[in-house]
């Protein structure tokens, strides 16, 4: 499952059978749109190889903790910086925290740092396992780390021969299964660890040969009881024998630094906005002021018009709060406006919170309740023409 | 037009390289190496798309449109290619030394550090080929990495050229890797050279290094320099974030390989691409909102949220919309809503946002058609400042009181650059493996040279201090003015009372320095820009010397509308005042007094001058900037001296496309300076010495072997026997070296007039730096001077000390200033004629320091 690997299986220089998207790629969606439906928190990826899978998880948002493991380290290093997060997501951070871990270590050890996880993915990691390994593997990811759903993939032999001449995909390979193979194996680990297992697959068979199954199949575990984990992990004794290479820790609207970032931003943001539509401005635009963003560009404009758009609640709501108003030179929007908005509503629950936020960023009115701007600044000349 | 139609025409028109300069000269390198973007980041890295420039007034990086874009390895290349044009051979009088020996010796502590690395360290540069070939580097990399043979090996590899520290055993190394598909690829290494730590490679693959080092300090590389986005300074009021960080390099100086960094910031801002076009769009209304905004947003760089990319806007296509779609690399159509959806997990909230356009930067070696990206204006974040935005007096104020750090807080932050890379496992692995140690930071020995006494009328004057000398020569009379008899004042009916209080000031500081102020026509004209062009023309006559205009808003057109029509339509001196600066409470005698020599210098008065040995010397300062408004034209401005007092100037600014154009008008120049000079002073002048500004990377080569010849042919035809003596001097404002004195366990600002010319200099160079600039809560910067041509044959004593003196001569500022007058006179030409004007000023004015 590396990139080394992929590329070679799914873009096969002599075979017939070509998967769009490649294989690989669909075993990953795979996972991704599992990930999608059950939400984890807590992701591992064993036999994480150049951390594809890892990159593709890391942009969903209800998941906190990733991991992944690999014996080759080498691999790990080279790719893990691709892990870090992006610069843009200081700017527009995640809402959760999210922590991505790398560990060099092998899955037939046991590491309590894996305990209490929601999803365990085996992608293309059993065939690679000698019998000893293969007959440990159940006592520890089932066994002892004994999270609440596992995936396992592994390639089925009934397709091998659609491939050109070939006995094993990859010359690691220790085995490959049937599925009939395959399902024996996993319901007997199901049975004795109390897990329930599906079984499905990707890379459908061409036309005419459907007798064969999936290229790739896969189980889906579920452990019975649901998520039991958490309780007895604290009683685990901690055993560390994985070696971490890589972790970071992504920029998230539950660290106060980035939460007072972005909430100080959406408040200048609008007050800009609504300060802007109150200056005084020629004639045509007049009809126009006020507190309806929206509304400015109208339909019949050459150019589209574009920013916010609010349901009619949402607009009910807006037009329902304090107004905006001016005093001299100076332009105040109460607090209890901005908190109508739905961007500044969804970060900030109250009045009381966004002001001991936003108190020493942005000018408040000596009450407190309301922001407090020069009615007109510096840009407002340049744009007078 | 099509939005693709008009980003290809707008791609020719701003193509860098007609503009660029040096570029289409440039022999590479023997191996060019380019590793800036290798294993550490191959998907998501920034593959050379970064247009930064530095603006150096305030230290900071700001994405720039009109400034240099190119990839970093091409600018790299620029780099060394400077290195290589090696000048200080050629001048036999500085040959064995270049240093002075004058002025007070100081110790100084700079922002060098040793790198030490055993003596016989060597770098073993490899060729690998592929059997059966491999088209992917990304595939070769991962096959050459994942090899046990090389695994922990110290290494850095492009997919083709591999460097490694310690030498293979076997000259031919065959390696094999098998694949899944059970194929075997053969891997051949062979060495191609081995390189001693003073090649030119080394230093590159030594930049490469320190740039995968900074990247394991978690921090981020945009651009050249490398920023930590965890540790943001905000400037909420304006919307920015600035991301400390740090420029750094590798390169050889005096006698040794030396590490430098220098703090820098990166300004972000707070805002989407989308939410700028709204509230664009808010303020200027629909009729011109399109318009505007591709004025306000083309050139800019924007930062993708979803990559660590950033590309430049160079077209916004309005017939676009995210849920139109376009086709993947695979051949399949997908709505770019369902693509961000699918492969970043992001929900493009705004249906009906058009869409940026960016030119992708072609692949090396790859001379296909240049592709285009869509992008979306919400997932896009802006990037440094607007040339509105620079010119916003508070936003820039309060951007640097944030960044400006003084010595010791550099200093702070340097030790802790240095620690961290000491102490960060990761980073320490990476330079042990590659046999390199950080060693100390380097202390060298400057000079302070005598401060400069200022001649006035008929007082000699020594300044307590040559930051700022208006106190002590307050009472003094300037050296030459002429009286100003037949003016005009232009205001509005809300500003002429300001006006008329202000007149009567103004008279009596001119007064008092000397300069008749006759009292003026007042006009009444209505506050808006036409209105004032239109009374500028209706009374405006030739016996008029000067024309005031007292301008109620500080709305760009006022001054541009005004500056254009009388600095070349019909050329009279003019002087803008913004209303705003006369109701300064408490101000107005020094804001007379300021005007008054301003005015004065306009009508072809002189202020003051300094003790110029050399009787017979002739200066000139040239700078070159690229036009605001057609960033393809360069606006060349050149200014020289025409006595000997060096108190008069003469001055061209000339319009040019390319840089040979550019040698060519400076040709053009000098014959018409020589002229003038001849004319005033009956003989020619037997020295002449020009400060060469505004000199990008790459372009020293170009300078040498172009414009050198293009002076001395110039100054060879103006006289039949001998000719004069001519000195080529190259002067950058921005430079990697700061220096600091340790006083009391703390460092401070060196003294004005300190020089280094040792160490922090290079060998193949005449070449020194000057510290002339006060920089109160700031650290000061030197500037660079590269002594190119000499046949003048000052003593370095001499050269250093007649530049020393060069920049007390800038009647803008009575103090001294941080470039020599000259240097300074055709920077401020420039900036007038690229912003405002756009077209060559009138020769009428010629004599004038109409440009101040």
């Amino acid at each position: 499952s590396s990139v080394v690997d992929g590329n070679f299986e799914e873009v096969p220089r002599e075979t017939a059978i070509q998967f769009k998207p490649p294989l690989y790629r669909q075993r990953y969606q795979f996972v991704k749109n599992l990930v999608d439906q059950h939400e984890p928190k807590k992701v591992a990826d064993l036999g994480c190889g150049d951390t594809s899978l890892l990159r593709l998880l890391k942009v969903n948002p209800c998941i906190e903790l990733l991991v992944g493991v690999d014996i080759n380290e080498d691999k790990l290093r080279w790719r893990g910086d691709s892990l870090a997060p992006f610069m843009g997501d200081f700017l527009k951070p995640r809402d959760l925290n999210l922590t991505i871990i790398l560990y060099h270590g092998s899955v037939v050890e046991r590491d309590s740092r894996l305990l209490g996880f929601d999803l365990i993915t085996c992608i293309e990691l059993i065939e690679h396992l000698d019998s000893g390994d293969l007959a440990r593997f159940p006592e520890v990811v089932f066994g002892y780390l004994s999270p609440s759903m596992i995936v396992i993939s592994t390639p089925n032999s009934e397709f091998n021969p659609l491939f050109p001449s070939v006995t094993l995909r990859d010359s690691d390979h220790k085995f490959e299964w049937t599925r009939m193979e395959f399902q024996t194996w996993a319901l007997y680990v199901a049975n004795r660890y109390d897990y329930s297992v599906e079984f499905t697959g990707v890379g459908e068979p061409p036309a005419g040969a459907e007798n064969v199954g999936y290229c790739t199949q896969i189980g889906i575990f579920q452990k019975n009881g649901g998520r039991a984990t958490e309780a007895c992990v604290s009683e685990q004794h901690d055993q560390h024998v994985y070696k971490a290479v890589f972790t970071t820790s992504y920029p998230s609207l539950q660290q106060e630094r980035f939460f007072k970032l972005v909430l100080v931003n959406e408040v200048s943001q609008q007050v800009e906005s609504l300060r802007v539509s109150h200056l005084p401005r020629r004639k045509e635009q007049d009809g126009e002021q006020g507190d309806k963003p929206k509304d400015i560009g109208g339909s019949k404009a050459p150019v589209p018009c574009f920013g916010p758009v609010f349901t009619e609640v949402e607009k009910a709501k807006i037009e329902n709060s304090p107004k905006p108003f001016c005093v001299g030179d100076k332009f105040f929007v109460p607090l209890q406006r901005l908190l109508a908005y739905p961007r500044l509503n969804r970060l900030c629950a109250n009045e009381e919170m966004m002001r001991s936020v936003i108190a020493d960023s942005i000018p408040l009115s000596s009450d407190g309740s309301a922001v407090v701007t020069d009615l007109c600044n510096y840009f407002d000349e340049q744009f007078e023409f | 037009m099509s939005g693709r139609a008009r980003v290809k025409a707008r791609g020719i028109a701003r193509s860098p390289s007609a503009t660029e300069v040096g570029r289409t000269q440039a022999a590479p390198l023997p191996t060019s190496v380019d590793l800036s973007n290798n294993e550490a980041s191959s998907s998501n890295g920034f593959l050379g798309t970064s247009r930064i420039s530095t603006n150096d007034k305030y230290g900071i990086s700001s994405g720039d449109a009109g400034s240099t874009s190119m990839e970093r390895g091409v600018k790299n290349k620029q780099d060394f290619m400077d290195l290589s044009i090696c000048t200080r051979e050629k001048l036999a009088h500085v040959r064995d030394c270049k240093t002075g020996s004058s002025g007070i010796p100081v110790k100084l502590v700079t922002n060098l550090f040793n790198l030490d690395f055993p003596q016989d360290w060597q770098l073993y540069q490899y060729h690998v080929t592929y059997v059966p070939d491999l088209a992917s580097r990304r595939l070769r990399i991962a096959l050459l990495y994942s090899h046990s043979e090389l695994s922990n090996k110290a290494k850095a590899f492009d997919g083709a050229i591999l460097f490694l520290s310690q030498k293979l055993e076997e000259k031919v190394t065959e390696l094999s890797s098998e694949t899944q598909r059970g194929e075997t690829i053969k891997m051949t290494i062979t060495l191609k050279r081995e390189l001693p730590s003073s090649s030119p490679v080394c230093i590159q693959v030594f930049n490469i290094i320190f740039r995968k080092i900074l990247k394991k300090l978690s921090m981020y590389q945009i651009g050249r320099n490398f920023y930590n986005p965890s540790e943001p300074v905000e400037i909420p009021q304006h919307k920015l974030s600035l991301w400390p960080g740090f420029a750094i390099s590798v390169s050889y100086f005096e006698s040794k390989l030396l590490f430098s960094a220098d703090v820098s910031y990166k300004v972000l801002r707070n805002e989407t691409v989308l939410e700028f076009m709204t509230a664009l769009c808010r303020r200027t209304g629909l009729t011109c909102f399109t318009q505007t905004c591709e004025k306000q947003l083309i050139g800019l760089i924007v930062l993708t949220r979803y990559n660590n990319r950033t590309y430049s806007i160079d077209d916004i296509d309005w017939s676009v919309k995210p849920t139109h779609t376009f086709q993947k690399r695979d051949g399949t159509e997908i709505t770019y809503v369902d693509y961000y959806k699918q492969q970043y997990d992001i929900t493009v909230s705004d249906l009906n946002q058009p869409m940026l356009v960016s030119l992708l930067k072609r692949k090396r070696n790859d001379n296909s058609e240049a592709r285009l990206a869509h992008l979306i204006p919400e997932l896009c974040f802006l990037t440094g400042l607007t040339d509105q935005a620079t010119s916003d007096f508070q936003l820039m104020k309060a951007v640097a009181e944030k960044t400006r750090l003084p010595p010791s807080g550099r200093q702070q932050r340097l030790a802790r650059l240095v620690d961290n890379i000491q102490r960060n496992t990761n980073a320490r692995f990476e330079l042990e493996t590659w046999g390199l140690h950080f060693g100390s930071q380097i202390s060298l020995t400057g000079r302070v040279v005598p401060s400069e006494k200022i001649l006035m009328q008929d007082h000699i004057c020594q300044p307590v201090s040559a930051a700022d000398w208006s106190k002590d020569v307050r009472t003094c009379k300037i050296l030459n003015a002429r009286s100003l008899n037949t003016w005009l004042i232009l205001c509005s009916d809300r500003t002429e009372y300001v006006a008329e209080s202000f007149l009567n000031c103004l008279r009596r500081v001119a007064g008092s320095m000397g300069f008749n102020v006759d009292y003026p026509k007042i006009i009444k004209v209505q506050e808006n820009p036409a209105a004032f062009v239109r009374a500028v023309q209706q009374y405006v006559d030739p016996d008029v010397q000067l024309v005031m205009c007292i301008l109620p808003s500080n709305q760009k057109t006022y001054y541009d509308s005004i500056k254009k029509y009388l600095s070349s339509d019909c050329p009279v001196p003019s002087q803008c005042v913004l209303a705003r600066t006369l109701n300064k409470q408490g101000m107005m005698m020094s804001i007379a007094t300021k005007i008054a020599m301003q005015m004065t210098c306009k009508l072809g008065g002189e202020l003051w001058a300094v003790e110029i040995p050399l009787k017979s010397l002739m200066v000139v300062g040239i700078d070159v900037c690229k036009d605001a408004l057609s960033k393809d034209v360069m606006v060349v401005g050149c200014v020289a001296s025409v006595n000997p007092g060096i108190t008069r100037w003469f001055s061209r600014c000339i319009l040019q496309r390319t840089m040979t154009d550019v040698a060519d008008c400076l040709k053009v120049f000098m014959t018409g300076a020589l002229n003038k000079w001849y004319k005033y002073n009956h003989d020619l002048p037997a020295r002449i010495v020009v400060y060469r500004a505004g000199v990008g990377d790459g372009q020293l080569k170009t300078l040498v072997e172009y414009e050198v010849p293009q002076l001395l042919s110039s100054v060879a035809e103006s006289s039949s026997n001998t000719s004069s003596r001519l000195s080529v001097i190259v002067v950058r404002k921005k430079c990697m070296p700061r220096f600091f004195t340790e006083m009391n366990r703390t460092v401070q600002n060196p003294p004005i007039g300190t020089v280094v010319d040792s160490e922090a200099t290079r060998n193949e160079w005449y070449d020194f730096y000057l510290i002339s600039q006060v920089a109160c809560r700031g650290t000061v910067s030197p500037t660079y001077y590269n002594v190119i041509y000499d046949d003048n044959g000052l003593k370095p004593d001499h050269m250093q000390r007649l530049t020393f003196k060069l920049c007390h001569l800038y009647y803008n500022w009575p103090g001294i200033v941080s470039v020599p007058a000259p240097c300074q006179y055709a920077h401020k030409l420039t900036f007038l004629v690229a912003q405002s004007i756009h077209k060559e000023p009138s020769l009428e004015l010629a004599n004038h320091l109409f440009y101040l």
